[in-house]
């Protein structure tokens, strides 16, 4: 009793700088003794997690190869299919197990095609796993709905369209991707329909998602792009840039050109990669009309677009830009200098003395 | 059956493993199974095998490095067929510039994969 | 000296030790709560992402990964070997050999069938000439290796003619000896193609420290916990800076410094900037800081951004000797990098950047040496004069011993709850013996090497120069 009393003397006697310190050393200590305990805790669980789920894993694979094998031709389910959809039911109630059954089914479903894959899909529906999914698109929490949105693509459930597109403008870009991501692999070109009412941009790493996935299809038809092209969402009209380059819209020439005065300058530049991929002549007297009221970006690009399309007749608008300050566009004068007027471009390399030039030239002259 | 044909298969998904050593199991071949590039080369040195299956994309040892072990260093003449995913092309062309003999696209289909075996084993 | 004066005097003393204490204790707890708000936030958002499905597509953008490399016979062919086996499709790989005395060229050469080859360089940054030229290979297996060999002129020299050298988007600047995962382009480059309001200029990665890890033809096999207590300390010290430091930086988007051995930058900004400097030890800092003076300064609303998941791993250093100079040199950085930019300190048109990321590394990163080495003279100082009162000085000690420890558990903590590297059983124990034991195994030997650092920077200048030239290339 006596220290206890000595101990609060002392502190009371203190200057307030060191009562703060004691506090605050006693407050710390406080924490970090429970904190280890915990860290222990947290490292024995993890690793006994790690050992649980993969029995689970081992078991639901087994049970899944079983099912797949254990099919006939004339139930739609035979005895046996149902015995193991029955006990995948059972499983299935518990959240910890659930997780594990659908990332087996996600396992091999995603590596697998035809109908292998198709009865995944229909063990998913009739084990029942789907009705915990369904009422996750009307989850106020952001990370629950593109769960669930995530899930109902994997498994390809179209029925839920109305319920996703709902979300197409949803504040949170992870539901928007996982709404546009379900639209694509369902519903293919259909599925860009969401372009139409899309206010929110779209990044350039959901472009090149959406583009594969549509990728992934052949002998789909594409829509017709031009009012997509209109867009007032500049991210759609890049988007949608990059569709006509794969491809090959040649029947958007005349909106492409008229696309040229775009007011967002990036689009211009996208614009002028695609005429040049489409290869539209028109587009070069266009480009050489107004070249220098362009930004450098778009006169790189329009000389990429050259080197590409080229006509003896470029020969004069050419020579104006081999001494151009800017490097590339200066290499690539040159390069198609060279290559409409060799006797020119040697002409030129062997009269002048400026170190730069003359490395270009050189180089050219090799490659 | 002591005239069943050997395949090698390895593959790092266990569950795509299994489902196709059950179904090629099914069909009258003996399987040996690696879950990894290192695995596979092993049996193959090992056992010989009439064909081999391998996915490109493999921890620690590539399926690449497998078809080029079993051209350049065993100077086996074995089939091998190569599982590839979407945008690994440039993959593909490089295990068949190795010596690949054929390959599939994942997802693949466990039919289609029956019926170009085979093809091969007419 | 009256009695009277002396006693306001010396309260004065203590009460800016316990102000500075107090905010820098405050300033890391913090931290620590932005860093599990951001931590929390990022786990969830990146469990939508599925990187093999972008991993391939031809689609992406274009990055080189520029690695210079300075004598590194030893290990060069392995290195590349590991950076030219990323699961990317749309990259290339250029290896500036910066003036090597070794045989690092002939090996690369005989490794990978390459041939001198005709390239022409856009020299946008100047730099010191090449020597041998450009190199590529014959074999369309390594059609994506560029090798280069120029005359020595250092690190950031070599970084900007593999900045001329490049024909991409992106470029990833990285130390040729660190090992890089097959996914950690798509992970880096994630950040860049997401953004649509702000843009992003550069975004840093984690480091970690491969020391005792099992490594097998460049590619990371096992994780192990090293057993020398100077690497458990800094394995800590990292799992702090990256998991808690950086994270919370990255939400406040006040990032400093990204790693030179591993950092992924638009290229079209790293160069309208003019580079690196080749002048600063601390070239990784001091681009990043210039890049973002730039941009406050154009008015563009920008992002520098940070993966924390453990992308790169590198060889810590594993004696004291090596451990000293490398904290030596960090220690000029950070000094020449503060120094040079100091129109962007305390200034309101520079938003965040003047007002709160720059103090912060004045005062708790730049300053706070010198501080604690004023308190341990203040110290000796008291005790010489018989003035000590020792209960005082526990007090103090104790409170920044047991924040040190519990910030520690909170990183150990925090990995054990994100990434989990370190799943062998009994490592647990090996941690939190070591969250203990750091301030005494590893601190001291920190504060010596950045003492030793303001030393040199101040008053040793020519060794400066002549330890760069000489250290441009070592590791870390």
């Amino acid at each position: 009793m006596n220290e206890t009393y000595y101990f609060i003397e002392y502190f009371k006697q203190s200057p307030p700088i060191i009562q703060v310190a004691w506090i605050f050393s006693a407050v710390f200590s406080v924490f970090i003794i429970p904190l280890i305990i915990y860290l222990n805790y947290l490292r024995w669980h993890l690793r006994k997690n790690e050992i649980v789920v993969a029995k689970y894993q081992a078991e639901y694979e087994q049970a899944l190869v079983h099912y797949l094998y254990s099919g006939n031709e004339e139930e739609e389910i035979s005895s046996e299919q149902q015995l193991i959809i029955d006990k995948l039911k059972k499983c299935i109630l518990t959240p910890f197990k659930r997780k594990i059954v659908i990332s087996t089914l996600l396992k091999l479903k995603n590596e697998i095609s035809g109908e292998v894959a198709q009865s995944i899909e229909k063990l998913y529906c009739q084990s029942g796993l789907i009705d915990y999914t369904l009422p996750k698109l009307t989850s106020k929490k952001w990370y629950t709905l593109a769960k669930g949105i995530r899930e109902l693509r994997q498994f390809q459930v179209k029925e839920a369209h109305d319920q996703v597109a709902k979300h197409i403008n949803h504040p949170r870009r992870q539901v928007r991707k996982e709404m546009q991501l379900y639209m694509v692999n369902l519903f293919y070109f259909e599925g860009l329909d969401f372009l139409n009412v899309l206010k929110t941009p779209l990044s350039e790493w959901d472009q090149i998602q959406l583009l594969e996935v549509l990728q992934r299809f052949d002998n789909q038809k594409i829509p017709n792009i031009t009012s997509w092209l209109n867009s007032s969402n500049d991210s759609v009209v890049v988007f949608v840039l990059k569709l006509a380059k794969i491809y090959n819209q040649f029947e958007q020439k005349e909106v492409l050109i008229d696309m040229l005065n775009h007011k967002n300058k990036d689009i211009v530049v996208e614009v002028i990669s695609v005429l040049c991929h489409l290869e539209v002549f028109e587009a070069k007297e266009v480009l050489k009309n107004t070249f220098e009221q362009r930004t450098q970006e778009e006169q790189i690009a329009i000389f990429k677009l050259m080197e590409n399309l080229y006509e003896i007749n470029d020969e004069p608008f050419l020579l104006d830009y081999i001494y151009h300050e800017n490097f590339e566009i200066k290499v690539s004068a040159l390069k198609i200098l060279k290559s409409i007027n060799s006797y020119k471009f040697n002409f030129l390399k062997s009269s002048s003395s400026e170190s730069e030039f003359l490395q270009i030239a050189h180089f050219i002259e090799n490659n | 059956m002591s005239d069943a044909k050997k395949i090698v298969l390895a593959e790092d998904n266990s569950i795509l493993l299994l489902l196709l050593k059950f179904q090629l199991e099914k069909e009258g071949y003996k399987l040996l199974i690696a879950v990894n590039g290192k695995e596979a080369v092993d049996l193959i040195e090992a056992h010989n095998p009439d064909l081999i299956l391998t996915d490109i994309m493999m921890p620690f040892i590539s399926g690449l490095e497998v078809i080029s072990h079993v051209r350049n260093k065993l100077n086996l003449k074995t089939p091998i067929i190569v599982f590839s995913s979407a945008g690994q092309e440039e993959m593909v062309l490089k295990a068949f510039d190795l010596g690949a003999t054929d390959f599939m696209s994942k997802p693949l289909s466990p039919n289609e994969l029956v019926i170009r075996i085979k093809k091969l084993f007419r | 000296m009256d009695k009277s004066t002396e006693i306001i005097l010396i309260s004065i003393i203590h009460y800016l030790f316990f102000v500075y204490t107090i905010a820098a204790i405050g300033s890391y707890i913090i931290l620590a709560f932005i860093s599990a708000i951001e931590t929390k936030e990022y786990m969830r958002k990146n469990s939508f992402v599925n990187y093999k499905e972008i991993l391939a597509s031809t689609i992406s953008p274009s990055i080189s990964i520029i690695a210079p490399a300075y004598n590194e016979s030893l290990n060069i062919v392995e290195n590349v070997r590991s950076l030219l086996s990323s699961y990317y499709v749309n990259y290339d790989v250029i290896i500036v050999n910066d003036g090597s005395t070794d045989n690092s060229l002939e090996q690369l050469i005989e490794a990978y069938d390459l041939i001198p080859v005709e390239y022409l360089i856009n020299e946008q940054i100047l730099t010191k000439p090449l020597r041998n030229g450009v190199f590529k290979s014959t074999n369309p297996a390594f059609e994506k290796l560029i090798v280069v060999d120029k005359e020595n002129g250092g690190k950031a020299d070599a970084l900007n003619l593999g900045l001329n050298i490049s024909t991409h988007k992106y470029v990833a600047c990285i130390d040729v000896d660190c090992l890089l995962l097959e996914e950690s382009l798509q992970k880096m480059i994630k950040p860049f193609l997401e953004a649509t309001d702000a843009k992003v200029i550069a975004a840093g990665g984690v480091i970690r420290i491969s020391n005792s890890c099992l490594v097998k033809g460049g590619k990371l096999h096992d994780v192990n916990f090293p057993s020398k207590w100077l690497e458990k300390g800094q394995i800590l010290e990292y799992l702090r800076a990256f998991l808690l430091g950086r994270m919370a930086w990255s939400r406040l988007n006040g990032l400093l410094v990204i790693s030179g051995a591993f950092g992924l930058f638009d290229k079209k900004i790293a160069i309208k900037v003019g580079g690196y400097d080749t002048k600063t030890v601390g070239e990784d800092m001091e681009i990043v800081v210039r890049m973002r003076g730039y941009m406050e300064e154009q008015n563009i609303k920008y992002k520098v951004a940070y993966i924390p998941d453990p992308l790169c791993w590198t060889e810590a250093p594993d004696n004291y000797k090596t451990f000293i100079s490398q904290r030596n040199r960090w220690t000029r950085g950070t000094i020449e990098t503060l120094r040079r930019h100091r129109k962007i300190g305390f200034n309101p048109k520079y938003n965040s950047l003047g007002l709160l990321s720059y103090p912060y590394w004045f005062f708790f990163e730049r300053m706070a040496p010198i501080i604690e080495v004023a308190g341990i003279i203040y110290f000796g100082i008291l005790i010489a004069l018989n003035h000590i009162r020792w209960d005082y000085s526990l007090a103090f000690i104790l409170l920044a011993y047991l924040f040190t420890v519990l910030f520690s558990i909170v990183a150990i903590i925090t990995e054990e709850l994100t990434y989990h590297q370190y799943k062998k059983k009994g490592t647990g124990k090996h941690l939190v013996m070591i969250a203990f034991l750091e301030p005494f195994v590893n601190h001291p030997f920190i504060l010596y090497a950045a003492i030793r650092g303001n030393i040199d920077y101040y008053f040793n200048k020519n060794k400066k120069w002549g330890a760069m030239t000489r250290k441009g290339m070592n590791k870390a």
